[in-house]
């Protein structure tokens, strides 16, 4: 069943549908299953990397960009279509249906652009913004240090002024894409003597200055998609603090609420589709008359029915101009840890070829062993999932907050 | 397909919860637990004149509402966290459902308005003894008598079978399955209620020694009909442990919130905060569903039978995980009898075994999406 969102919305519906008919070059759904989803060690990273190099590719991008629908969500002063979530949900889901790929910027779409649009001086927005839309300036985020992961206001690394520079000292770990990056957002500490949450400051680097060394750190899924970081007196302008030095962790919590379920009802497809997938696997090895595989995939057709029901009244919800509801402050904790359990199914199945890897240099590992492998590591990224707990408790349940250590 | 709440709907809500505070508070529903029937009659009544909650899924011409099955499901959520104990499933939902699904229009006209009302009290027997909730596997046996028919045989677990008028049996006839109405006080008609685990809902075995029944539409229809009802009973039950789990997390938070030990209040403790922070990871998945499933009955979807499984699979564990989370958050007082938290894991505990397990439903789920 499919959401009435009104006649206007039908409409936007209607013309962005003709629009990809006519614009997608052809041949650009084909090159690559742009569906999918990315989670096991960058199994097909080669692959989507080698798409992402075609001509129609670029193409499509070019397209994209002139009709603004790169970054569509930004305000249009700032190069986007100030496109509300609504909107932004039927644009997901069209492109989807298309099979073709939304050209999104990463982190510098999802993170530094609203932390800039928020909190940067008309010039900062003017000289950084453009450049994310291009996909000039690709950001990666250094936050995580190897003492501070869930604590992140007490991140230690120094952030010195010198005249009209900052210079920057310290060590960050799990920075993502930092191979393909050529910019990084940060916090460091410009105030050691304030309370911590009150001495940072967000900064944009260079990550080709001089000063920057990284090196991947390989995971246990054999693959190596983060990195830890090495800031060696690294230089940056003072144009180049957002919001204020002392103000970065307002400037790093910031987020455009109004692009809040935007990708409500596209977010459960790469489970589904994954799902599936694994009930092929099941019935080429007769599994799928096994009592307990049958119960243990259907509850994992459950969670994701879940996922799309959650998902569909997000979006009601937000179509009717109220925001979303607790449904989506449990959505990071409900698919990190389906995704551990899908995983664990999935090596059930697998019965003992799990034992078994492929042939070859490296660690290489079936595709479900790396969704077992790489699946662990979901309820630990982007807040772990006992931070999850503390919010939802304490924010969405009204629970007591616990008692703070001082000192 | 529309997922929005209404002005109307939210009325409706605030209007059924304030007579529910009212008329059928918990202290009430402790009394009645106590009683056969578990009826308050005069605020079933109250229900039906004031509120019209019995027919209000009940087309116009049967002298319902002619609302949908969304707003049933509002009430039917309200009810269940309420711990209601009047025959509102077993009569408007179960009953009211199988006379829509079957062909037989003499049989709506002459039967659903007094449900619509409230003045007939009717329910569904379909289980037996053996307890199988697969309508295929029901015995009891019809046979011509004179212009009817005649049952034989037996009916067990009975929503309500010791207060209804009017019982709707599953019977075989011609080889076939198909539904009869009983009316109570008919002779060969012998009715006891069972002592229940929850008292809040009671049930009845029937006794049937050449009973005359009325055939509603012809021998084999009950089939598609039996299917139908399962499938929307599953969806309404969903709403109404939706209601309980509800409830019962927010009793567990509240206390949390005012308990004190060890020198705070123990929903300070990341022990108890997290735990409740999966229950309402929970709940409002179950929400979700629940705003889904009842849409697609109320709109006619295709989606229904596997959403019915779905639901009930998940509903009955997610109400029973709060319930009984709820009682241990409550330590040594969540284990009184005194305390209200046992009604609701008893009633949990029921709910999910009526119709089906989670493990039954799954399977059938498993089955439904063809695996």
């Amino acid at each position: 069943m499919e959401l009435d969102l009104g006649p206007e919305v039908a409409e936007f519906r209607a013309e962005l549908r003709d629009w990809i008919a006519s614009q997608a070059p052809p041949g650009l759904a084909g090159l690559f299953d742009w569906n999918m989803v990315m989670t096991a060690g960058g199994r097909r990273g080669g692959q989507l990397a080698r798409a992402m190099a075609h001509p129609a590719y670029a193409e499509w991008t070019a397209r994209l960009l002139e009709r603004r629908l790169i970054c569509p969500q930004w305000p249009e002063e700032f190069g986007g279509q100030g496109m509300d979530a609504v909107r932004l949900a039927v644009l997901n889901e069209e492109f989807h249906r298309a099979r073709v790929p939304r050209v999104n910027r990463g982190m510098g779409e999802s993170l530094v652009g609203p932390s800039i649009i928020v909190h940067a001086t008309p010039e900062q927005r003017a000289h950084f913004l453009p450049r994310i839309i291009s996909g000039e300036d690709v950001y990666c985020q250094g936050f995580s240090e190897p003492n501070h992961g869930s604590d992140l206001a007490a991140v230690e690394t120094r952030g010195v002024i010198s005249g009209d520079e900052i210079v920057i000292t310290g060590q960050k770990v799990w920075t993502s894409g930092a191979a393909r990056a050529n910019r990084m957002f940060l916090l460091c500490r410009t105030d050691t003597r304030a309370e911590k949450h009150a001495g940072l400051s967000y900064v944009l680097i260079d990550f080709t200055a001089p000063g920057v060394t990284y090196r991947p750190v390989k995971q246990m899924s054999g693959a190596a998609e983060f990195c830890e970081d090495f800031l060696d007196a690294v230089r940056a302008p003072l144009f180049n603090v957002i919001g204020g030095i002392n103000n970065g962790w307002r400037v790093a919590m910031t987020t455009l609420g109004h692009e809040r379920g935007g990708r409500a009802t596209v977010a459960h497809l790469g489970y589904e589709r994954e799902f599936w997938e694994l009930v092929e696997t099941a019935r080429k090895r007769g599994k799928t008359s096994d009592p307990q595989i049958r119960q243990r995939l259907a509850w994992a057709y459950t969670q994701v029915e879940l996922m799309r029901f959650s998902g569909l009244r997000t979006l009601a919800q937000v179509a009717s101009g109220r925001p979303p509801g607790p449904e989506a402050s449990v959505a990071k904790l409900f698919w990190s840890e389906y995704h551990k359990r899908l995983g664990e199914i999935a090596m059930a199945i697998e019965g003992a070829d799990g034992l078994l890897r492929p042939e070859g240099d490296g660690y290489p590992v079936t595709p479900w062993q790396g969704v077992f492998l790489s699946s662990r590591a979901g309820t630990i990224y982007s807040g772990t999932s006992e931070i999850q707990r503390n919010i939802i408790g304490e924010r969405a349940l009204g629970l007591p907050k616990e008692q703070r250590i001082v000192g | 397909m529309k997922l929005g709440v209404t002005a109307e709907q939210d009325e409706l809500r605030d209007s059924v919860r304030r007579f529910l505070a009212e008329r059928a508070p918990l202290s009430r529903a402790r009394e009645l637990m106590e009683t056969d029937d578990g009826i308050d009659r005069a605020v079933w009544e109250q229900a039906g004149s004031q509120l019209g909650l019995q027919g209000l899924a009940i087309p116009e011409e049967y002298g319902g509402a002619g609302f949908t099955f969304a707003e049933q499901a509002i009430v039917l959520e309200e009810l269940g966290a309420a711990l209601y104990g009047g025959p509102y499933l077993a009569s408007a939902v179960l009953a009211a459902t199988a006379l829509l699904a079957s062909p037989d229009e003499d049989a709506r006209h002459d039967l659903l308005p007094g449900i619509a009302s409230g003045q007939t009290i009717a329910t569904l027997a379909f289980t037996e003894d053996d307890g199988s909730w697969d309508p295929s596997t029901a015995r009891a046996s019809a046979a011509p008598a004179g212009d009817g028919w005649q049952l034989d045989g037996h009916k067990s677990f009975v929503l309500d079978g010791g207060t209804a008028g009017l019982i709707l049996v599953l019977a075989v006839a011609d080889g076939l399955p198909s539904l009869f109405a009983v009316e109570a006080g008919t002779p060969g008609l012998a009715r006891i209620v069972l002592p229940t685990l929850d008292q809040t809902r009671k049930l009845a075995r029937l006794e049937l020694d050449g009973v005359p029944a009325r055939l509603i539409g012809s021998p084999g229809d009950a089939a598609t009909v039996m299917d139908r009802v399962l499938d929307v009973a599953a969806i309404a039950l969903a709403a109404e442990q939706l209601g309980g789990a509800q409830r019962t997390l927010d009793m567990a938070v509240q206390y949390a919130g005012v308990r004190h030990q060890f020198g705070r209040p123990i929903g300070s403790f990341q022990a108890l905060k997290h735990r409740m922070a999966d229950l309402l990871l929970e709940v409002e998945s179950l929400r979700s569903a629940v705003k889904y499933a009842t849409a697609a009955v109320a709109e006619g979807s295709q989606e229904v039978p596997v959403l019915a499984s779905l639901i009930k699979a998940y509903a009955s564990e997610t109400y029973f995980h709060v319930a009984a989370e709820n009682i241990q958050i409550h330590g040594g007082i969540g284990f009184t009898w005194e305390h209200d938290a046992h009604l609701y894991f008893k009633r949990a505990k029921s709910s999910e075994l009526l119709f089906g397990d989670a493990s039954y439903h799954r399977d059938r789920l498993a089955d439904r999406i063809k695996l």
